[in-house]
């Protein structure tokens, strides 16, 4: 049992913090503000894929760095903790599935071209008042020769206009089907969504569009395969929250012991402390069983649980997170020029995507009463 | 990064399980519980040297400290398994006092003290409260004064739990009544019970285990009592505290009941129809329960795994302090919910299962370890200067 990181994830924190760092402000964050324009900053992404980041987990014969699932999560971590506008966690699973389940045409034509930042992946994993990916209903695929043809709606799509490729499962019959979809096809219409966090989603149409058989994963089977990639999704939300909530509470930590009320500073009033030690407490909770979680996913291990686990805390801590920071922050944590609304809102927006601590907890308890998940 | 236990790890687990599924006999788990999970009865003192005999108590101490030279995960490993069997482990004297001592004390102690605890033959109280000394431990009142080659040793303590049968007091004292700053002026001395200045009364408390007063009048011990550098006790007490704070948030027990009342939940039949656990708020309570759980389990693996690459950080022992004391309250209130009004009768009353006998008794001791161990308000203070440097008010 090893807590620590070894030098390549060291290396990959290391780059990726400098780049965000360097790029990221609360300045540049503001031109993406009410959806002035698409949150999604090409020229930063194309920087990432020059370093390498944008294939960090695709293995060095399809143009990647050659590491794991854990350096991937590690990324989205720097990318949660600067709240960058960029599509790491669609694309670099996208493709991570691909590079596990997709044949040898398809991973050789789209995996390099993926990890050099000149195509963008995706995945579509939501319906509406549906949360299970791998369990599509809305939307529906008939074979017309050895194409697939789509018809329904997938919902939340991100980056969906942005993407070259999306990943998605359709039903097919009484199975399920995993497909990649051009999403500029005849018979796709994508509605934007103005979503709380402004990361550019869609409502997508599917009327017809057709899949050809060259870009079809699999006609059967695809629930395991969706199952595969939803826990690493889920996994990598978890990793982003906890990027996003350590930043927001180291930076109402450093406010509080700066800004002075009764001539002395408002972090030597112990009621704030307290609040502040809870969300350090919260923070490390969501960071142990995030790492659990995408520990045992790196080695292929059975995780339900621990991602099950990881996503009720990334809820949790999450929603006091964003408000304690708020709330110690007075006015100013809600001020539009000061950095940590923002924060807030993705915090918000990742305790409840695939999954909110509710649901998750409802799902892990029903395992329970099944017999499973208990300690070993 | 690899959160998993090896091979080996997980070996050294199932042959503990094993061996304390022998050890466990039901003449000792009577006895055990009988004295309400403390420990201290001759059945008890046997099992304790049989594990001492096996070569356990030190699995992952060094071994020029007598262990087998394992590391503190292998330690944690082992008393997360025999607290998990049901054993009252005194790990204040075998995780806590005893690394402190082997690191620290002095060549009369290394040769005659360590050993014994590593044999299980020796165990040791903690006196550090007094009446008037709690939270602010630094004010304390006992005092050691120098006469000749010895010291004499004058006070009382309190909260001295476990003393009513252990062999020697790990106790705080004044040696510097002038010290300009009060906690400079104190330091540690080990004091055989078996004095005849020594003495205790019970204190009964309200989950029915037994602590105690403690009476020093006129002790006289030798110079070879004292640990560590005189005036220097405080660094001790400190380090002493951090390993406490970890010994006392064992998932261990806590797992196991989990699974117990989860088993429970899952055979029994409603009288109306379904199963215990087939109710949505069941599983609810279910489901958070073993989310908190599991971040316990994670907690102290990371500071088992910390104290091995020696990076064990205060804010991060704190952090284990608070979350994992005021985890057990909720979970015992929880799983408490799920065995319903069974969990208010006592264990062997009526149709009550043995784990609702349990839960009603952990419910009420669940209190100790949020002040106990140090207060978690003042734990929270170490963990918003130390983790999150935050300035703190001057006390």
């Amino acid at each position: 049992m090893d807590f620590g990181f070894n030098e390549q994830q060291r290396e990959v924190q290391a780059l990726a913090r400098k780049i965000l760092s360097e790029q990221v402000s609360a300045q540049s964050l503001a031109a993406y503000d009410e959806y002035a324009q698409p949150r999604f900053n090409a020229a930063l992404w194309q920087q990432l894929a020059a370093a390498g980041l944008a294939g960090v987990a695709l293995d060095e014969c399809h143009g990647g760095m050659g590491f794991g699932f854990t350096e991937l999560a590690l990324l989205v971590e720097e990318v949660g903790r600067s709240i960058a506008p960029l599509p790491v966690i669609s694309h670099g699973l996208a493709a991570l599935a691909l590079q596990r389940f997709a044949g040898r045409a398809i991973r050789d034509a789209l995996l390099p071209a993926a990890a050099a930042g000149e195509i963008l992946l995706g995945v579509a994993l939501s319906e509406p008042l549906n949360e299970d990916p791998a369990l599509p209903l809305a939307v529906k695929a008939r074979p017309e020769g050895d194409d697939l043809v789509l018809q329904g709606v997938k919902t939340a799509v991100a980056f969906a206009a942005q993407a070259d490729r999306i990943l998605l499962a359709a039903r097919h019959g009484d199975d399920v089907a995993v497909l990649l979809l051009n999403p500029r096809a005849p018979g796709v219409s994508l509605e934007a969504l103005e979503t709380t966090s402004f990361e550019p989603q869609y409502d997508m149409l599917l009327d017809g569009a057709r899949v050809p058989a060259a870009d079809i994963i699999c006609t059967s089977d695809g629930a395991a395969m969706m199952d595969w990639l939803a826990q690493r999704v889920t996994a990598a939300i978890c990793a982003h929250q906890l990027g996003a909530a350590d930043c927001a509470m180291r930076m109402a930590a450093g406010y509080t012991s700066e800004r002075k009320q009764f001539e002395v500073p408002v972090a030597t009033f112990q009621a704030v402390g307290h609040r502040m030690a809870d969300c350090y407490i919260d923070i490390e909770c969501l960071r142990l069983t995030t790492y659990q979680a995408v520990s045992l996913l790196d080695s292929e291990q059975p995780a339900l649980t621990e991602v099950q686990i990881a996503k009720i805390w990334a809820g949790d801590t999450g929603h006091r997170v964003s408000y304690a920071s708020q709330h110690v922050h007075g006015g100013t944590g809600i001020d539009r020029e000061y950095p940590l609304w923002r924060y807030c809102l993705w915090l918000r927006h990742n305790e409840m995507t695939l999954g909110c601590s509710a649901a998750q907890t409802a799902a892990l308890g029903r395992r329970l009463a099944a017999g499973e998940a208990l300690f070993t | 990064m690899n959160i998993q236990f090896t091979q080996e790890q997980l070996a050294l687990r199932d042959e503990l399980r094993a061996y304390f599924a022998q050890l466990m006999t039901p003449e000792l788990r009577a006895e055990c519980e009988r004295d309400m999970g403390e420990g201290g009865g001759p059945l008890w003192r046997e099992a304790l040297r049989q594990m001492g005999r096996d070569g356990w108590i030190g699995v992952g101490w060094p071994e020029s400290w007598g262990g087998r030279g394992l590391t503190p995960l292998e330690q944690f490993i082992f008393v997360e398994e025999v607290m998990r069997a049901g054993y009252p482990f005194p790990f204040l004297t075998t995780e806590s006092v005893g690394p402190i001592l082997a690191e620290h004390g002095n060549d009369w102690i290394r040769a005659e003290l360590v050993p014994k605890i590593l044999q299980g033959e020796l165990l040791i109280a903690i006196g550090y409260s007094e009446p008037g000394a709690g939270t602010d431990l630094a004010s304390l009142k006992t005092s050691a004064v120098r006469d000749g080659d010895d010291w004499v040793i004058n006070g009382q303590k309190m909260w001295t739990s476990l003393a009513h049968f252990c062999d020697y007091t790990w106790l705080a004292v004044r040696t510097d009544p002038d010290a300009p700053k009060k906690h400079k002026g104190i330091s540690m001395f080990l004091v055989p019970n078996s004095d005849p200045g020594w003495s205790c009364t019970p204190v009964h408390t309200l989950g029915g285990v037994r602590t105690n007063a403690t009476y020093y009048d006129n002790i006289r011990v030798s110079a070879d009592h004292l640990v560590g550098d005189l005036n220097g006790g405080w660094k001790l007490i400190t380090g002493q505290l951090n390993r406490e704070r970890l010994s006392l948030i064992n998932f261990g027990p806590i797992s196991q009941l989990f699974n117990q009342v989860t088993r429970w939940a899952r055979e029994t039949d409603l009288p109306a129809g379904g199963r215990v656990a087939d109710q949505p708020w069941v599983q609810q309570n279910l489901g958070r329960c073993r989310a908190l759980i599991e971040c316990m389990k994670l907690i102290v693996y990371k500071q088992s795994w910390a104290m091995t690459v020696g990076a064990l950080e205060m804010a991060d022992a704190s952090a284990a302090k608070v979350y994992g004391s005021e985890g057990f309250i909720e979970i015992y209130r929880m799983l408490g919910e799920v065995v319903g009004q069974a969990g208010l009768l006592r264990s062997g009353s009526g149709q009550g299962s043995a784990e609702a006998g349990k839960i009603e008794r952990l419910y009420r001791t669940a209190s100790i370890i949020t002040f106990g161990g140090g207060a978690n308000e003042i734990q929270r203070d170490i963990i918003s200067a130390a983790g999150l440097w935050m300035p703190r008010a001057s006390r």
